[in-house]
């Protein structure tokens, strides 16, 4: 059994080729890695020329904007959090594997909505809407917690063959009717609750009583708005902390006679309290650099008020106004860039915070998984 | 007898010397250290020529580290550094002047858990013959059929050789990944366990393959079947604790190993 | 709390919250649920030919339109009704209200039209006769006569006249070259409904603005938007997987690397205005502007490349959604076991060979996921877009016979911002929100599509890889 000989071949070329390209594809690694890290580069280099304005520089102008930007974002964070945090464990921990692995993509690609769209739609339908009906807005905030308590409630009250038939374990899904009735009910009862305690006009109310004024693109719907932005980021990251929980830690603490929910409280959310927090933390950098739903949903005035019926004007906003307009060189052109790059260090300093974080957890999951 | 059970250096090695012409792979004074953790120390044996040569040891010793440092792969890992020498026939492999790529058509491995490329079959087994020169198709799919019949496997895959390889068994992924290094006429092969995952049909088929190998190449074999090593090999190295503790011609060293821990090692006695 | 008893205590705690979380999730699907179904129904809705309803008014007033919807009237208990009324020029408004109380008569007659004419929008009224050619014809010759006429594009008509009558009884009259679409949606089957809702559907997709954005088709926008992302690909998919390539394959694995593999990770998480700054800032006026200086110094002060356009927004895009390919592919190329790389090298091969024989093949998947991803990205950003080069209404298409056939320089419209623009600039923003949500709908399809395909490859090509070849 020989071998059909192979011919004797060298091939200087081969080495040559690969020299070239292991070189090439260094250089180019570099300079696009270069690239993009010149951004901050840039923003810096851009804003020094702030300084030599001297008395003419007056941060006075941002300041409105800033607060503007932190208000949208805590308005949103206010909405989101909870839903995407309560998501985030449900999705992690109640809920059947099944179903998990349907819904979990499905909210996923909620985050791939386009702001435009959310935007316009908060701004022309969301936002006239909850001017009309304001009592109605506020009585499905407060109504939507209460009924899902209820329907736990009712749920343990009744028979076992329909809590076979409704577990727990697909809530998710079947509660989506109860909510939509729930909230059906609610617009229903808001005129009469506003008839007869509300003096027929709550927003008159508010304004004879409180001195509010309504705006009718404010923070509350901003807040909304981009809260549904932004739940679809915190709810997949932490439910990625969460899930990822060793299961020995959980049955520990079950084995020792604690219910699902509270080792969910003091085992799991403990354990995974960074990747938690880190998923908070996205979310926030993303709200604070939302720039089309706030276009569209805030009315874009520079206020300084704590009202949530009153309209707000972020950073982002600003910049996509004004920048285009702006003369290169001029003082706006400058201080709009400065307001560029306290987006790029905040949003860049929270998201390395909660890489850090993350990666941390991830070695002590490995821990743990390998301890027990 | 006694004196050289007590102590585990290298000094009480046997140091094996064949002469130049004999030998085709002499290792000196080798050291290899992974992030500074040493998994090879002062390894000192040459391996003959166109000889079996089996290594053998338990688990972790650094069977498969020595065969790696011949065919110069710990250059892909950054943590690896080593010292003293390593010659083929004569010549330093990590010689300034030494061509890597030729170095690796030159010797050829095959790793302990197979790996076929995401390729049909016939690809796999061309994989090596296209880097080198162009050749002409009638000419390829002589060397591809050779190659695969070597390995024992044409047989079984004659009829498909343009479906997956990943779609074969274990077994006949090991003896693919034989027959893709053999395609490429190496000098010297390089065989880590290379029936660890075989039925003995199989098994035996590699054997003989190996056994009429030996004309044309050199050949190096790990495994951890003190049976095949018996059945196959000429010469016999034990490796334990990345040190060289007996290498004898394989009779001596099954038959009459001169230390106790080799005589524990191959009689399956823990010391 | 504590006071209740233990066991209350434990019911409630563990009993209501597992539910309160159950509904964060149902109240996530239903909003989102919410969302979709209302850009579905409203989205196709406004190309579903609407029953038109003539109203006689207690003040004996006429009125014909589309009932759009209803709301209570302030300080009574009835409602008052909106219908869409059109004729902008004669009566000055497309909007008028009617409070329910004061209908006396409401009828749906077949004979009444509706026109899509390209000054002053839709007209809603009653045919009275056609002039053309010298000729009157009135009746059942003149109903012949329009269907045949409007069906040919505008330049292939007869010269003439439609003579109209509006519900009140003046008269009208328009040239047949005005008239875009015609239907008499009372008087149609249902079949023919559906015909003509596909029609418009694909009148919408493949014709251009009409009537200041408020009307007419999107095509210049898809088109633009297509371009824009075609460009951009191209630039991002190789830079992003040499990147990527250098990080994994050949840079040294230190603490140097790390960094830098966080630093791109986190860029993804930097809001897409900040890149739009960038890329003002660095490619129009820094770029651009030396461009315009060296090689159009003669059409100065007016930019050529110092100005937005599709170049410098592609490039704008590709560095935005850099971080996205690069951390994808990444990820690919790390999923590959080292015993595959060893199989080459040990074969001989260099690492070039490596590299575009075994390893790269192996992380198409994730590149092309990657990539995907990144378009998905791109296609939905407006922000930096409005710093960069997109227009409200471009004049010039940036593709056309004209040397040299790509105008990389000239502004173009984009999906996204031409919703933003006809929702929030428009004169008559009530009438434009029926488009807007068809633009919306559109946006939300292709973005969801590309995001649907790249999960898809993600999940099964990375499986089937082994049984295919
Ligand atoms: N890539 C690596 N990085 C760090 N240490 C390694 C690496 N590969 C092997 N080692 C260590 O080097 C030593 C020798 O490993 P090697 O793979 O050579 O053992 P082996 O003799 O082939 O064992 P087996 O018979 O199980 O295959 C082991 O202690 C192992 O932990
Ligand atoms: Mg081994």
């Amino acid at each position: 059994m020989t071998p059909p000989r192979l011919p004797l071949s060298r091939q200087p070329l081969r080495q040559l080729q690969d020299r070239i390209a292991t070189g090439l594809i260094t250089a180019g690694g570099i300079g696009v890695l270069l690239a993009i890290l010149a951004i901050g580069v840039f923003l810096i280099w851009e804003t020094l020329p702030l300084l030599s304005f001297g008395d003419a520089l007056t941060l006075s102008t941002l300041s409105p904007l800033a607060w503007g930007t932190l208000k949208a974002a805590l308005a949103a964070m206010l909405f989101a959090t909870p839903i995407a945090l309560g998501a985030a464990m449900y999705s992690a921990l109640f809920m059947s594997s099944r179903l998990r692995s349907r819904i979990k993509p499905t909210l996923e690609l909620m985050e791939a909505i386009p702001g435009v769209v959310i935007g316009f739609i908060a701004g022309l339908l969301l936002a006239p809407w909850v001017e009309r009906n304001l009592t109605s807005t506020l009585l499905l905030i407060m109504w939507l917690p209460l009924s899902a308590a209820l329907a736990g409630g009712l749920w343990h009250l009744a028979v076992a063959r329909l809590r076979k038939r409704l577990p727990l374990s697909l809530a998710g899904i079947w509660l989506i009717p109860w909510l939509a009735c729930m909230a059906a009910l609610a617009l229903w009862l808001a005129p009469l609750i506003e008839q007869h305690w509300l003096g027929g006009d709550l927003r008159r109310l508010l304004d004879q009583r409180y001195g509010l004024d309504y705006a009718t693109r404010n923070a509350l719907i901003v807040g909304i708005a981009m809260g549904f932005a932004i739940i679809p980021s915190i709810y997949s990251l932490a439910e990625d902390a969460l899930a990822d929980v060793p299961h020995s830690l959980m049955e520990g603490a079950q084995a020792l006679g604690a219910s699902r929910w509270q080792a969910l409280w003091k085992v799991a959310l403990p354990t995974a309290g960074p990747g938690v927090f880190s998923a908070v933390m996205i979310g926030a950098g993303r709200a604070v650099g939302e720039t089309m739903i706030v276009l569209m949903a805030s009315g874009n005035t520079a206020l300084f008020s704590a009202s949530p019926f009153e309209g707000l004007r972020s950073f982002s906003a600003s910049i996509a106004i004004e920048l285009p307009e702006a003369t290169p060189g001029g003082l706006t052109y400058h201080l709009l860039i400065l307001a560029a790059l306290a987006l790029f260090i905040f949003t860049f300093v929270v998201n390395t915070l909660a890489e850090v974080v993350r990666q941390r957890l991830r070695r002590r999951y490995q821990r743990l998984g390998g301890a027990l | 007898m006694l004196a050289s059970f007590s102590s585990a250096n290298a000094a009480s090695a046997p140091v094996m010397r064949f002469s130049a012409e004999q030998c085709c792979l002499s290792i000196a004074q080798f050291h290899l250290a992974y992030a500074g953790k040493a998994a090879l120390r002062d390894l000192t044996l040459d391996i003959p020529r166109h000889r079996v040569t089996a290594f053998i040891g338990p688990s972790g010793c650094g069977k498969s580290t020595l065969l790696r440092a011949i065919n110069r792969l710990h250059d892909l890992n950054e943590s690896v550094t080593h010292s003293g020498h390593i010659q083929l026939e004569g010549q330093d492999i990590h010689d300034a002047t030494m061509n890597v790529t030729e170095l690796r058509q030159r010797v050829g491995m095959v790793f302990q858990t197979p790996n076929p490329f995401p390729m049909s079959i016939y690809e796999n087994v061309a994989f090596g013959l296209r880097l080198q020169q162009r050749l002409p198709k009638r000419k390829r799919d002589d060397i591809i059929e050779w190659a695969l019949t070597s390995a024992a496997l044409w047989d079984e895959v004659k009829d498909r050789l343009h479906r997956s390889a990943w779609q074969l068994s274990g077994g006949q992924q090991q003896r693919l990944v034989i027959a893709r290094t053999l395609a490429i006429q190496p000098d010297v092969l390089l065989l880590d366990e290379p029936a660890s995952a075989l039925d003995p049909i199989s098994t035996l088929k590699i054997e003989e393959l190996i056994r009429n190998l030996k004309s044309q190449l050199t050949l190096v074999l790990v495994t951890h079947n003190m049976q095949q090593a018996a059945r196959v090999s000429d010469y016999t190295a034990f490796l334990q604790h990345g040190e060289l503790v007996e290498y004898g011609p394989t009779d001596q060293v099954f038959t009459n190993p001169r230390l106790q821990r080799t005589e524990n090692y191959i009689t399956g006695r823990t010391t | 709390m504590r006071r209740l008893t233990p066991r209350l205590y434990n019911a409630l705690h563990s009993g209501l919250w597992p539910w309160l979380c159950a509904a964060c999730v149902a109240l996530s699907l239903l909003m989102l649920t919410a969302l979709l179904t209302l850009l579905i129904t409203r989205g196709l809705g406004h190309f579903w030919p609407a029953t038109l309803e003539e109203v006689t008014l207690v003040s004996g007033d006429v009125v014909i339109g589309q009932p759009v919807r209803e709301a209570p009237l302030p300080n009574a208990d009835s409602l008052e009704r909106l219908y869409f009324t059109g004729n902008r020029d004669i009566t000055g408004a497309n909007w008028r209200w009617v409070a329910i109380e004061d209908i006396r008569h409401q009828t749906v007659p077949n004979d009444l039209i509706r026109l899509e004419r390209s000054p002053w929008g839709d007209f809603l009224g009653r045919l009275t006769a056609v002039e053309s050619e010298g000729q009157r014809l009135t009746g059942q010759e003149a109903w012949a006569f329009v269907n045949n006429t409007l069906a040919k594009p505008a330049s292939q008509r007869p010269a003439g006249q439609l003579l109209l009558t509006t519900a009140d009884g003046q008269t009208l009259y328009q040239s047949l070259d005005s008239v875009t679409h015609f239907q008499t949606p009372n008087a149609m089957s249902w079949g023919q409904k559906v015909v003509t809702w596909g029609q418009r559907i694909w009148q919408f997709l493949s014709e251009g603005p009409r009537a200041a954005n408020t009307g007419g088709g999107v095509w210049p926008a898809i088109f633009g938007t297509v371009l824009m992302v075609i460009l951009m690909s191209v630039i991002v998919t190789p830079f992003g997987v040499l990147a990527a390539i250098y990080l994994n394959e050949i840079a040294h694995q230190n603490r140097l690397t790390h960094l830098v593999r966080i630093g791109v990770r986190n860029l993804a998480g930097v809001p897409s205005i900040v890149y739009g700054v960038f890329g003002l800032g660095v490619f129009v006026y820094g770029i651009g502007g030396s461009i315009d200086s060296w090689f159009f110094s003669d059409e100065l002060p007016s930019p050529t490349f110092g100005t937005g356009g599709l170049l410098w927004a592609s490039l704008t895009l590709a560095l935005l959604t850099l971080p996205v390919v690069i951390v994808a592919t990444e990820e690919g190329l790390a999923r590959i076991p080292d015993t595959q790389r060893e199989g080459a090298v040990a074969l001989g091969a260099t690492r070039l060979e490596t590299l575009t024989r075994v390893v790269l093949p192996m992380a198409t998947p994730a590149i092309l996921t990657g990539m995907i991803l990144a378009v998905a990205r791109a296609a939905g950003e407006v922000a930096p877009l409005m710093l960069v080069g997109v227009a409200k209404l471009a004049p010039q298409m940036p593709v056309d016979g004209e040397f040299p056939y790509l105008h990389l320089e000239r502004k173009f419209m984009h999906l996204g911002y031409h919703l933003f623009d006809t929702a929030f600039h428009g004169e008559d923003v009530q009438a434009a929100i029926p488009l807007v949500f068809a633009i919306a709908l559109l946006l939300v399809l292709i973005v969801l599509a590309l995001n649907l395909t790249a999960i898809f490859l993600r999940h099964y090509l990375r499986r089937q890889r082994g049984n295919e070849c």
